[in-house]
């Protein structure tokens, strides 16, 4: 068994949902309350991940990412180095694919806030700022929990756009998956049984803390 | 303190333009749904920004299109009654009340806060959570909310049209002596015409987007200017009308001519008269000679409410089916038990100083 793919998809994963909360969070508030008129153009670009292929992703972001590409120097100047085939750019990759998984629950969690509470906020002198922490955050924390799990579950589960953009380099950027895909490659049904049965225990251990968890977090703002 | 508006708003085809003051007596914004009256408000709050015109609360201008002034809703100091009182479910009674006090001290805070809950006799339910509450409790909540902040305006949407019946009367009570000790000005919207009679001194008449009255609530009600007007006071009964004489006008709708009270300048283009004050009795031999705008009337139709009954009926002849009739009266069921087994054709009575003559 590979523990090390093992750790390495758990700290991508990790990582992955909670820059998206961060970064979905602000995206979400816009795309739900925003009302430019090319708005419709943001949300596009937001869920294109779920229909394109993960390998025109990963080729896009390979390519992008590059030493060739305007924002692949700029990302060398910086930091020194080059973003395929290291940790990093398998998270900006992961991040961009994962974007609709965090921002369409969590938008939706917004939308789910009655327009009035939002508005009696602001007649009693709280900005929109803190509106959004004292009101819109409190009552969509649902959506939110929701986002965070299918970031962090879609990013375990990715195969694609980790194989384009991190290649397969043991302990940087290879993934559960791709170790697997390996193991069954070079015909260890074993090995690619073992973790693969790990995987699917972890995950489902995971989810079910999470949506138990969810549950409670949802009746709490019922309370009695 | 007072409270000028004068703004306009195109939404979709309808079209708002109003303009009136407050003071600090309570002000009713009377009119039938879609007139205008929740986005009036909404204005008034900063939720909706109108097209054009002013709005001024205290001298202090809130919005004004010219000057390009458009305070945002959250430094107005509005208070807003919400129609569905938009508590939030998340935080306790007393959390909710403190909303709007964050900038406070702490112990000016909790004074503030008891103080609300002491004034609104929720005293037991600070913990609560919203969802536990009643539907007056909960408007309760809501106006000490909105009151918490102190603020220079207090506007109240519908706040009676999501409770029972039976919760309306003590609830108004308590709002009216609420709104006795506020000192800011306050707008009261509603539909329901005796609520806002009763809770306010002026009222504003909103007829599809535009003032159709304003003034004192009795000078109103006792002389509608128009025929919507009239209708929004409660007026049922409205015939063309065609002058005759200085005093005497025919009744066109009604087929019969009618003696008037009232002086008239300029011809009346209608004659109304509210459904309770319709005189109808057994007639015939008593009264028909010495009572004027009394005529012959056939019962067309019947509506029974516990205390009274409205009568729908034909002047002159008898009706071809019951939704052919001229006038509608509303009498109560003692008078009712006194002729409905006595032969038809009844009397009906239109008493001249009851009658209003409407210009269009």
């Amino acid at each position: 068994m590979n523990w090390q793919a093992i750790v390495l998809s758990l700290k991508l994963a990790v990582c992955v949902a909670g820059i998206l909360l961060a970064i979905g969070m602000p995206i979400a508030y816009w795309v739900t309350f925003s009302r430019w008129r090319w708005k419709f153009l943001v949300e596009a670009i937001v869920a294109l991940p779920l229909v394109l292929p993960p390998t025109v992703l990963g080729y896009y972001i390979l390519v992008g990412l590059g030493p060739r590409h305007f924002a692949g120097r700029i990302w060398q100047g910086w930091f020194g180095h080059t973003l395929p085939f290291t940790f990093g750019g398998l998270l900006v990759a992961s991040v961009l694919y994962s974007l609709p998984f965090a921002v369409q629950p969590i938008s939706a969690g917004y939308e789910g806030v009655d327009r009035r509470l939002i508005e009696a906020s602001w007649t009693l002198g709280a900005s929109r700022l803190a509106t959004f922490f004292r009101v819109i955050l409190p009552l969509s924390a649902a959506g939110a929990i929701t986002g965070i799990v299918l970031s962090f579950a879609h990013t375990i589960g990715e195969f694609g756009v980790v194989l384009m953009v991190g290649g397969n380099i043991p302990g940087v950027t290879r993934t559960v998956s791709i170790d697997i895909y390996d193991q069954v490659q070079a015909a260890n049904y074993d090995a690619a049984n073992r973790t693969a049965l790990v995987l699917l225990l972890f995950c489902f251990l995971v989810l079910t803390v999470i949506y138990g968890t969810n549950r409670r977090a949802l009746s709490i703002w019922r309370r009695g | 303190m007072s409270l000028e508006v004068a703004i306009e708003k195109n939404v979709a085809g309808f079209r708002l333009a109003v303009e009136f003051a407050a003071d600090s007596a309570p002000l009713g914004l009377l009119g039938p749904s879609g007139s205008g009256k929740t986005m009036t408000l909404r204005a008034i709050a900063g939720l909706e920004t109108p097209d054009r015109g002013r709005i001024a609360l205290h001298g202090r201008v809130l919005f004004d299109s010219e000057q390009r002034i458009n305070v945002p809703a959250r430094e107005r100091r509005i208070g807003l009654l919400f129609q569905n009182y938009a508590l939030f479910p998340h935080l306790s009674v007393a959390e909710n009340i403190a909303f709007g006090l964050r900038g406070l001290p702490y112990a000016e805070r909790n004074r503030r806060v008891a103080e609300q809950l002491a004034a609104a006799h929720l005293d037991g339910l600070a913990e609560r959570n919203p969802a536990n509450l009643s539907g007056g409790e909960q408007q309760r909540v809501a106006l000490a909310r909105a009151l918490a902040i102190e603020p220079a305006a207090l506007l109240l949407d519908e706040p009676f049209s999501a409770l029972d019946t039976h919760l309306r009367g003590a609830l108004e009570r308590q709002l009216r002596k609420t709104l006795a000790s506020y000192r800011g000005a306050t707008l009261f919207v509603s539909h329901n015409l005796e609520e806002a009679y009763r809770v306010c001194e002026k009222l504003v008449i909103l007829v599809n987007g535009s003032v159709a009255a304003q003034g004192p609530k009795e000078e109103i009600f006792r002389h509608p200017p128009s025929i919507e007007v009239a209708r929004v006071t409660g007026c049922k009964n409205f015939s063309r009308a065609r002058r005759l004489s200085d005093g005497r006008v025919e009744a066109l709708d009604w087929g019969c001519s009618l003696r008037v009270a009232q002086p008239f300048a300029t011809p009346p283009a209608h004659v109304a008269i509210r459904a309770h004050h319709v005189r109808v009795h057994a007639g015939q031999k008593s009264t028909e000679e010495n009572s004027e705008n009394a005529f012959s009337c056939w019962l067309a139709a019947m509506t029974e409410t516990p205390f009274r009954v409205t009568l729908d009926l034909r002047i002159g002849a008898p009706p071809a089916s019951p939704a052919d009739f001229h006038v509608q009266a509303e009498v109560f069921k003692q008078e009712w038990e006194t002729f409905r087994d006595c032969p038809q054709p009844w009397m009906v009575e239109l008493g001249a100083d009851r009658l209003f003559l409407l210009q269009d």
